[in-house]
């Protein structure tokens, strides 16, 4: 798993590519940590890359999603194909976090963003 | 894809719960021996069963309730994901037996039948 945090005008953009789980969510939690405490207004998650999610993944995201709501920004995320998408879809998380683009997969695979 | 979320949820769940105090007495030095999972995976025409045995705490499936959905949890979705996947039985022992199964449909078996009918 590789993710990148880049902090713009008014929005800060986190990708993440390759496989979010159990172990490698570790990585990215003090990160996200960080990042929350920023008090970002708009984070858009890029999850184009991103091959293979599971709970624990889709736990550190729905956290994100909350914390950073819950100071008044939002969390947009986009780019969902294939097996994350499907848990999102299970998980009910669809409606809720993602941008309307990513609720219908993207007809081609993006090329995957900078390395952390 | 199913499969391996499912598996993959199954494996996370012994290490991360069933083995949880077995965690903390090997960093505490208590014990040395960390825990072991047997899995064995079983495939016959259109049918995948996996067995995941542990020798760690079990615990109730019955006893975890569905994820409250319109609360956006944080936990307790790698349960839901198991079974909503991959059809599953439980049972606690020594070792504790985790089993998931499921019926596809074989790609070949389709590609006949699809000929067949034309």
């Amino acid at each position: 798993m590789r993710f990148d945090i880049k902090a713009g005008t008014g929005v800060t953009h986190l990708a993440i590519e390759g496989e979010l789980d159990a172990v490698s969510v570790s990585d990215l939690r003090p990160d996200l940590e960080k990042l929350v405490k920023t008090k970002p207004q708009i984070v858009e998650v890029d999850l184009s890359s991103l091959r293979m999610v599971d709970s624990s993944g889709v736990g550190a995201l729905v956290s994100l999603y909350k914390r950073v709501r819950a100071q008044g920004g939002s969390v947009v995320i986009k780019g969902l194909r294939d097996q994350p998408l499907a848990i999102f879809r299970l998980l009910r998380l669809d409606r809720v976090m993602l941008s309307a683009d990513s609720r219908t997969p993207p007809p081609a695979h993006k090329q995957s963003k900078s390395r952390h | 894809m199913q499969v391996v979320s499912a598996v993959g949820e199954a494996f996370n769940n012994i290490v991360l719960h069933g083995y949880a105090s077995q965690g903390d007495a090997i960093r505490s030095g208590a014990i040395r021996k960390e825990g072991s999972i047997d899995l064995r995976i079983q495939t016959r025409r259109g049918h995948i069963r996996i067995e995941l045995r542990d020798w760690g705490s079990g615990f109730d499936p019955t006893g975890v309730p569905p994820p409250a959905f319109d609360t956006l949890p944080e936990s307790g979705l790698g349960l839901f994901i198991m079974q909503s996947f991959m059809e599953m039985a439980y049972r606690t022992g020594r070792p504790n037996l985790l089993t998931l199964s499921k019926r596809y449909v074989e790609r070949s078996s389709a590609v006949r039948k699809s000929e067949g009918a034309t």
